[in-house]
């Protein structure tokens, strides 16, 4: 036999595709501009478009008269290669960013993109390497990049922070963060305040503690670690069994891109179930801070205020999900929050004191809230065996894809789902890293519908809703074109008037929406873009979809340049 | 590196589900052997890989390393046909072509603990079986783990 063949050393993959390998330098990004982020329109530079949450676009090109001429300008596809984790359930969930025309954009599978913004042309490409094995209670998926100080930040499915240069894609630092073992994993758009990293704990199926941490921007050392779960002895910890072990597995997890005041100095995070999610019995009280709102001071990592949503939650209602800030007329920092149970919650976010709340969803049957916030649960599994119907469902009349608001109406625009569940309580021991829900769920298959409603904050009135078969599903985006734009679970990307709720346009994408659009220009055009890609969670808010295509293109549309 | 027998082999070749065209049309995954990665004074781990001819199989087709880090593969391919590997590999997968009686390595850098797979990427390679597993044990880092007493695992 003659000697080998020479095939030489693997090279990495991307130097046989177009992919250039630099990006243009792009102007730095640091805690000064992010908090004037609102003054640089054709920017998108945070996760929300600014630290208030509002996910607001001032740029008018596209309005209620040019809408109807827009248009594909370019399209963008992940694409996948071999065997991934969650390969059922991978979904294109991110916001993209937007620096100077540079769009850094994550997707499912780890990866990281610099898009040129005009063009769709892929600058470069990251892919951390995440393990086949690892434990997601909710698909292969990512919601986004954090971009300043000359770098990009990803928080990855093994829960590893990991910096990126920002002009050539390559590793800076890689922190690992969490414990694959203990069942937890990472999901969450990273967030810069000041010097900060800001990133938070996924796993709430699987019975780990509930955190928020903080990273040192340049050198990714932790700055400090905020567990949402107090130990025995901690404020709150009364809220726990006196001699159980509950508290060590109690949830509480991060997996939202909190909002921030930078007056306040505040972090407003949302926070995830109780673990077992469906068994209370095996954690009898309150639950500190299982489904609350937690107001922490960026610069120690101290809780300053909690509001609870859903004490001693027995229905899965995580309150993950985003805190829209804005002020009253008369100057009130409030805080507004759409609650996986169904009610709508306005704070005053300067002691989280309860200003208003009532109900958004239709049906609510698990319980209810009176006007002054006094919890009354009606409906839950209690019983061993027993099946018990409740809405909303576990996915909540609103997950975590985000609502949106509009200076110009003062009115907040909410995707909601109207879809219930059974749960049939199912007591287990817990074991680290296998699924701890204590119940067996069913979500219904059908009696579901959606719509997009408009609510006046200060009122609690519903000026107008874009009702549709299915449940919302994917982000609002409001601009100041007088836009409100949604996704379907069906594929269609839709601008509704921000007055009247009346369509005004619409693009089907081939794929169902579960992603947060967001709007950017450059040399005068405006663009709306929208990562599509139906999967994720898919089972547990809207199972009459699963089997829907799936995709992983991201969309980009403009007017037409003549 | 060593590998590693059982009973295990035995019925899979009983069932002809170990080789190409038996039972099934290819030959099952995760049906080769087990080999173990050894940890270099440098702290790489190397490994050597083969596809033997006509079997479609990365043999060994599972290969542990005792924690994630720096790989080395030497990837051997005996087979009368040209194969490729697209391996992971933190920042990139990486990519060889590999002619027939052909030999090359490739370097990796893995997290762990965890598994993951590569294959061969060319025509159905990776579902006749050119699908293989690299495992990696481990811990991880102790600033990453939960403030909370040892807890039961399965």
């Amino acid at each position: 036999m003659t000697d080998y063949v020479d095939a030489g050393e693997a090279v990495p993959h991307k130097t046989l595709s177009a992919v250039k390998g630099q990006a243009p330098q792009v102007s730095n990004v640091d805690y000064e501009r992010i908090q004037n982020a609102a003054s640089e329109p054709h920017n998108w530079i945070t996760y929300y478009g600014t630290y208030d949450a509002q996910r607001h676009s001032r740029l008018d090109q596209i309005n209620k008269d040019t809408v109807k001429r827009l248009s594909p300008a370019w399209v963008f596809q992940a694409g996948s290669t071999g065997l991934h984790s969650g390969s059922s359930t991978y979904s294109f969930e991110a916001s993209p960013l937007v620096v100077d025309g540079v769009m850094f954009v994550s997707g499912p599978e780890g990866k990281v993109w610099a898009i040129d913004g005009k063009t769709g042309e892929e600058l470069w490409r990251y892919k951390h390497a995440s393990p086949y094995d690892v434990s997601l209670c909710c698909g292969n998926v990512n919601r986004g990049v954090a971009v300043g100080h000359g770098k990009v930040y990803m928080y990855t499915l093994n829960a590893h922070l990991i910096a990126l240069d920002a002009e050539t894609g390559d590793l800076v630092w890689d922190v690992t963060n969490g414990d694959v073992r203990a069942g937890e994993s990472g999901s969450v758009a990273p967030l810069i305040v000041k010097d900060k990293v800001i990133v938070g704990s996924a796993g709430g199926e699987f019975g780990v503690r509930g955190h928020l941490d903080a990273f040192d921007a340049q050198t990714g050392e932790r700055q400090w670690r905020c567990y949402t779960v107090p130990k025995p002895g901690e404020p709150g910890s009364e809220t726990w069994p006196d001699d159980g072990e509950a508290w060590q597995r109690g949830g509480a997890n991060c997996w939202i891109t909190p909002s921030y005041d930078p007056e306040l100095e505040l972090l407003f995070q949302g926070t995830g179930n109780p673990a077992p999610d469906f068994d209370g019995g095996v954690r009898e009280g309150d639950n500190l801070y299982t489904d609350s709102t937690v107001a922490i001071d960026v610069n120690t990592g101290e809780i300053r205020w909690h509001y609870q949503f859903t004490p001693h939650d027995l229905w899965d209602y995580d309150s993950t999900m985003e805190n829209l800030l804005f002020d009253a007329p008369d100057g009130r920092k409030l805080l507004a929050h759409a609650d996986k149970n169904g009610y709508f919650f306005v704070l005053d976010r300067t002691n989280g004191e309860l200003v208003r709340v009532f109900p958004f969803v239709d049906r609510i049957t698990w319980g209810d809230i009176s006007p002054d916030g006094k919890v009354t649960p009606k409906v839950y599994p209690d019983e061993e065996g027993v099946p018990v119907h409740f809405w909303p469902g576990p996915a909540g009349g609103k997950e975590w894809t985000h609502m949106a608001y509009s200076p110009n109406t003062g009115l907040i625009y909410v995707p909601v789902q109207e879809v219930g569940a059974t749960a049939t309580r199912r007591r287990r021991e817990f074991k680290e890293s296998i699924p701890y829900w204590g119940a067996g769920v069913a979500v219904d298959l059908d009696d579901h519908y959606g719509f997009v409603a408009a609510i006046d904050p200060l009122t609690g009135e519903e000026k107008w809703r874009w009702r549709n078969e299915y449940p919302m599903c994917a982000s609002t985006l409001t601009t100041a074109g007088g836009l409100v734009f949604q996704g379907t679970p069906t594929g269609e990307f839709v601008a509704l008037d921000e007055q009247t709720g009346e369509k005004l346009w619409s693009f089907q994408c081939g794929s169902g929406h579960h992603s947060s659009p967001m709007s950017y220009s450059i040399d005068g055009r405006q663009y709306i873009a929208v990562p599509t890609g139906w999967g994720g969670w898919v089972e547990g808010f809207l199972p009459g979809l699963l089997g829907a295509a799936a995709g992983d293109a991201l969309f980009v549309f403009a007017l037409p340049e003549n | 590196m060593t590998a590693t027998d059982s009973d295990r082999e035995s019925e899979l070749h009983a069932a002809g589900l170990d080789g190409q065209n038996r039972t099934a049309l290819g030959r099952l995954l995760g049906t080769g052997g087990i080999g173990y990665a050894e940890e270099g004074s440098d702290g790489v781990m190397r490994a050597t890989v083969r596809i033997p001819e006509d079997q479609l199989v990365w043999e060994p087709s599972i290969l542990v390393f005792p924690h994630g880090g720096e790989i080395e593969l030497t990837l051997i391919n005996d087979d009368k046909n040209t194969h490729c590997a697209v391996l992971p590999n933190n920042g990139d997968p990486k990519i060889i072509w590999m002619v027939n009686h052909s030999k090359g390595t490739a370097r990796l850098n893995l997290g762990g603990p965890g598994t993951y797979y590569y294959g061969s990427t060319t025509g159905n390679d990776e579902g006749r079986g050119l699908t293989a597993a690299l495992v990696f044990g481990g811990e991880v880092p102790d600033s990453a783990k939960l403030d909370r007493p040892p807890q039961p695992r399965p």
